[in-house]
């Protein structure tokens, strides 16, 4: 393990960037986790990564940043908690800038490799089922593929932010995807080492560690194929399924209470086959704001 | 020198480590004195004062007779965010006072802090301005302790308040020393230059009164110092808003007010318009003024002492 960055910071011990790199040559292939100091499960797995990659002899290099926000960490806070500044929303970074800047600068500098992969979970208030996303076309949608996670979403270009790591990447003219999986601020075992094996999947898929099997993915959909259920009203969502759930068309969701008096408001029902792939986990809600996202499956 | 003492050391989840540390001043069989700073991490100012305080010491360490101990931030994760709470645990150090040995870090820190303070002949704790408050340099002691009000008029600030503990009291760091002096003043979150200076004198100045520092190498002259009154909790008036809305503050920090003069005035947000002109209740002066705007009705506003 080294430390490619470090900072000193006002009471406790300096800020260091960590990274585990194993084998050498060709191919390469970065993967960072812990942008975001409370999405743990993407910490879990790779971690695990970290603990399979020990036992074998890659051919190639694997770079591994398994947790880059660590004071975010220490608090369960998604970003960086001394001016709450989010660092995957300050790539390219600078090198004279602020701390956070710094720390984005360090990290692209240091996770130079032919592919890249942004390893998240999702929002405290929503659990995800492991899935990679990002707009991908050609080398990068093979890769994505390779990884056999439950979902691959083939996602408009619009929501991959210039300063986030993932478009940072890309502009450096590096292969980059975005794997997303679980719930912040929770650890989820089951999802963390389905997505361990897709990053497996990836560094098998390149020839870097033997085959992991073929790909287990349920949904590979492009956003029409997306079916996003938003809440019609403020209120208490209940859900009446688990992310994973393959669901027909009619199939209760979930539904929307008063949370005082327990009136139900509404309900909430799946228009056609798929599988449930996000899943609202905080059940207060606004209007308007996300319940439930199937993906379109085939039979 | 000063002799280096970390009080407690606490592991995070990452690996990083973090310390509460006392700097110890001077020696012998004298008075010691200690000086605590930091106890939420939204009063700067009192972090400032220990240090200065500490510099001076340092420089006139060898006339010492007897021990000053500064603990100059006793929550430093909190100060470095500026946060009045203890973070990811979400808790107020101030509430968990004597804290328990074996307990979550901030008790521990409690635990350690009060283990290590315990037997001192004099307690100060340095404090900022409450949040969204600006107010004057005031001492608070306990009521009822003659002693500690006495000494806190060394103090060099406007007022002391001799306090009734409230409920909270018993699990405050400053109510587990009977004859602790709580100087604060300046503003919420943000530190003051005069209020600063005068809380570092005042702090020496508590040094001499206890024979400690000479007062030949005191950097002031005592006739420089403020003369503070002595008040009760029945001379110092909670102004408190009577409708909702935007506060707009008006007066001079410790100036003079008249009963039914202006301390401000309060705004509807949409419209603007007038909605409650807030009156001084007493003839007094203005001892701390809300700063942050927005209020609901019973918000307090202003405190007014009646000296």
């Amino acid at each position: 393990m080294s430390v490619v960055f470090r900072i000193d910071s006002p009471y406790r011990s300096p800020y260091e960037l960590h990274r585990l790199t194993f084998g050498s040559g060709s191919p390469s292939v970065a993967i960072v986790a812990g942008l975001h100091g409370n999405e743990l499960n993407a910490i879990h797995a790779v971690n695990m990564l970290v603990s399979a990659l020990r036992v074998q002899r890659p051919r190639g290099t694997v770079h591994l940043f398994p947790l880059v926000n660590t004071f975010g960490a220490d608090e369960a806070r998604k970003r960086w908690p001394f001016d709450d500044q989010d660092i995957n929303r300050a790539f390219p970074g600078d090198p004279s800038g602020t701390a956070v800047q710094r720390i984005a600068y360090a990290l692209l500098e240091a996770s130079q490799a032919d592919i890249c992969v942004d390893v998240h979970s999702g929002a405290p208030h929503v659990r995800e089922l492991p899935q990679v996303r990002a707009p991908m076309s050609g080398e990068e949608l093979e890769l994505a593929r390779a990884m056999g996670l439950p979902v691959v979403w083939r996602r408009p270009g619009a929501r991959l932010e210039a300063t986030g790591l993932v478009g940072a990447w890309r502009e450096k003219g590096r292969s980059a995807l975005h794997v997303v999986g679980g719930r912040g601020l929770t650890l989820d075992s089951r999802l963390s080492t389905i997505m361990a094996s897709g990053l497996s999947g990836l560094l098998s898929h390149l020839g870097i560690v033997p085959s992991m099997g073929p790909p287990k993915t349920i949904a590979d959909v492009a956003h029409a194929d997306i079916e996003t259920h938003r809440a019609p009203c403020g209120g208490f969502f209940v859900s009446e399924v688990r992310v994973g759930d393959i669901v027909g068309a009619g199939h209760l969701l979930g539904y929307l209470q008063a949370p005082v008096g327990g009136e139900r408001l509404g309900e909430v029902r799946a228009l056609r086959r798929g599988v449930v792939m996000t899943l609202r986990a905080n059940p207060l809600v606004h209007a308007a704001e996300l319940l439930v996202r199937v993906a379109r499956q085939e039979r | 020198m000063p002799e280096l003492k970390s009080l407690i050391e606490m592991e995070l989840p990452s690996g990083d480590q973090v310390s509460v540390f006392r700097r110890r001043y001077g020696g012998g069989a004298g008075p010691r004195v200690a000086v605590v700073a930091g106890i939420r991490g939204d009063a700067p100012e009192g972090i400032r004062v220990a240090h200065q305080v500490a510099s001076f010491l340092a420089d006139v360490e060898d006339q010492l007779t007897g021990i000053v101990d500064i603990y100059p931030c006793a929550n430093p994760l909190a100060a470095e965010q500026g946060s009045r709470r203890w973070p990811f645990f979400d808790v107020d150090l101030n509430r968990l006072f004597p804290g328990r040995i074996h307990g979550h870090p901030p008790d521990r820190t409690a635990h350690a802090l009060c283990a290590d303070v315990r037997g001192a002949d004099l307690v100060v704790e340095l404090r900022g301005a409450r949040p969204s408050f600006r107010e004057a340099p005031q001492a608070h002691v306990r009521v009822k302790n003659l002693d500690a009000a006495e000494l806190a008029q060394s103090a060099n600030v406007s007022v002391v308040w001799q306090r009734t503990p409230g409920p909270a009291a018993p699990s405050t760091f400053a109510h587990q020393f009977s004859g602790s002096i709580v100087l604060e003043g300046g503003s919420g979150n943000r530190l003051t230059e005069s209020v600063g200076r005068d809380l570092r004198d005042g702090v020496l100045n508590l040094l001499a009164a206890k024979g400690i520092l000479p007062e030949g190498a005191l950097p002031f002259h005592w006739a420089a110092l403020q003369r503070p009154v002595l008040v009760t909790d029945a001379q110092v008036f909670r102004v408190r808003t009577e409708s909702s809305g935007l506060f707009l503050p008006a007066g001079e920090l410790w100036g003079e007010v008249k009963e039914g003069e202006p301390l401000g005035e309060i705004i509807e947000p949409t419209t603007g318009d007038l909605v409650q002109s807030v009156l001084s209740p007493v003839s007094g002066r203005l001892l701390a003024i809300r700063e942050q705007p927005a209020v609901f009705l019973g918000t307090m506003v202003a405190r007014v002492v009646v000296v």
